[in-house]
């Protein structure tokens, strides 16, 4: 059975929003059943995205309930980022019990710093008692171990941080458009935890994102130019401790597994575009080679050469990727409707021909989890 | 902007944990100086601190399969923290910044994350080796092991 994305909407990504989170899930559900042309009696079933202890109430999904039109219906949450309830969402459709779905995601971070949050991801009788580790203060660890060994320097972080915030310039609904920041001012933003300075952190922020799903018994009926969901991959690596933290392995399985599914056999030749999550700026670099758009080290290259500049060989996140804005669980959802709307040619930063593109999110300490989507044109 | 928002709960949550007895054993080799670790014995991983599974290949593992390190250890990457998050949402800068460093320790083949003391932040390279600098009287406690010293 195969699966198409069929709709989408995204909310305006800001910081101390206004709306509550229940009337930001209304909204993003009703635009998206409205941009796939179906109504709320069409969907079989509905899954959710959103994270208990970021949203700081037990079983977070219960008063979205109303919001995403779950009522009465085959419901359902997968906790972790969208793009882990569109997988959901999609594997539904693939055993045959429902024709449609919908998927929506959100976080709002100002409720309490995400950051803080996160501490509780760590083992509780050793790395959570220090007072110094937190995911930035990981991520730190991470880049520079990354960068010693592979001769990466700040410039390069710098450059993957000036291309993703000029894009973001250009999306409306994006929170920090930067048109004209320079490698200066991302090096002389406020140090955290070297080498990482401010705007190399993805800032946490408010916002949902919502995607209709539907097998391919219906998605031709429904929709003109549905967009197909062509590979899936999932990979979760261990602990941080027992990994090595200059290689995102288990992203690099995920992908593995992605293009045999999809067919993909040459991924620098044959995929138009990627949409991935760096939550800092380094994690960009790792993932072009995690996703073997190069040998291993040479993630720099390409930032270099500018070939994931929109107008590069191997465009990546001409929507500005997380270092734009960061509603947590709604984040990788974006990115699998950023590549969406680069097929049906409807992007702010429009790659010219893609008729395939990639989707990436991740969770936990240091990317620990990764999940790649391939998306086509064709069934 | 006009709009209401409710401050917190009306209770604190400070959980406790069971440490289990491989960590009861961890922590009670810092009142001898010692740091424990476990070796597996189906695939020879170490792993510091101590786990009753062995990460790599998920053997079950007990207070036998404890051993001892050395405790020197070195510095596999660093960073020098600016802002630390100080326990209620907030970021603070410090007015001193603090080190914490992966260290690999001798005869283990996991990493811990440690600070790093006595030591000028511009001097300190990943390459560099580390001992743990102990508390005066320790008395088996987490608090004892202080930090890692350049040695």
């Amino acid at each position: 059975m195969k699966v198409a994305v069929i709709g989408y909407a995204v909310s305006n990504l800001e910081w101390d929003a206004e709306k509550t989170r229940e009337e930001t899930v209304f909204e993003v559900a009703k635009s998206a059943l409205e941009n796939a042309g179906v109504s709320r009696e069409d969907v079989g079933t509905v899954i959710s995205a959103s994270t208990d202890f970021l949203d700081g109430r037990t079983i977070s999904n219960c008063m979205l309930i109303g919001g995403s039109g779950a009522y009465l219906k085959d419901e359902s949450k997968a906790e972790e980022d969208g793009m882990y309830a569109a997988l959901y969402a999609a594997q539904r459709l693939m055993a045959g019990v429902h024709d449609i779905a919908l998927a929506v995601s959100h976080t709002h971070s100002w409720i309490f710093n995400p950051h803080q949050v996160s501490q509780y991801m760590l083992e509780p009788w050793f790395d959570r008692q220090n007072d110094l580790i937190n995911g930035i203060t990981l991520a730190a660890l991470q880049a520079r171990m990354y960068m010693e060994k592979h001769g990466v320097d700040e410039l390069d972080l710098a450059e993957v941080c000036v291309k993703n915030l000029r894009n973001a310039a250009k999306v409306p609904y994006a929170l920090r458009k930067l048109h004209d920041i320079t490698v200066e001012e991302i090096l002389e933003s406020e140090m955290f935890s070297d080498p990482l300075t401010e705007l190399m952190i993805a800032p946490p922020c408010d916002g949902a994102a919502a995607v209709v799903l539907a097998s391919e018994n219906v998605a031709e009926e429904i929709c003109e130019n549905p967009v197909w969901i062509k590979g899936i991959g999932n990979s979760c690596d261990n602990y941080l401790r027992d990994r090595d933290l200059a290689k995102l392995n288990s992203l690099e399985i995920a992908a593995r597994k992605a293009y045999r599914m999809a067919g993909i056999e040459e991924p620098f030749r044959e995929i138009d575009v990627a949409e991935i999550t760096e939550r800092f700026a380094h994690q960009e670099l790792m993932a072009y080679e995690a996703l073997s758009f190069c040998r291993e080290g040479k993630g720099r290259v390409l930032i270099e050469e500018e070939m994931t500049e929109v107008y590069g060989d191997m465009p990546v996140n001409p929507s500005g990727g997380a270092l734009a804005g960061d509603p947590i669980c709604a984040t990788g959802m974006i990115r699998l409707i950023e590549a969406a709307k680069q097929i049906r040619g409807e992007a702010e930063n429009q790659v010219d021909g893609c008729r395939t593109a990639l989707a990436h999110a991740q969770w936990g300490l240091c990317a620990q989890k990764n999940l790649v989507f391939i998306l086509g044109d064709e069934p | 902007m006009g709009v209401v928002r409710y401050e917190g709960l009306p209770f604190v949550a400070r959980f406790r944990w069971n440490t289990g007895k491989i960590m009861e054993k961890f922590y009670g080799g810092f009142a001898e100086r010692q740091i424990l670790a476990a070796k597996c014995e189906n695939c020879g991983y170490t792993v510091v601190p101590p786990r009753v599974i062995c990460p790599k290949c998920s053997s079950k593992m007990n207070e036998n399969n404890l051993v001892k390190l050395d405790g020197r250890g070195v510095v596999l990457s660093y960073t020098v923290v600016r802002k630390k998050l100080d326990g209620k949402g907030g970021f603070v800068t410090l007015d001193k910044p603090e080190v914490i460093a992966a260290v690999k320790l001798n005869g283990a083949d996991s990493m811990i994350f440690a600070k790093i003391g006595d030591v000028d932040v511009e001097d300190i390279k990943s390459g560099m080796e580390v001992v743990p600098v102990w508390a005066e009287k320790p008395e088996g406690r987490l608090s004892d092991l202080l930090y890692f010293r350049p040695g």
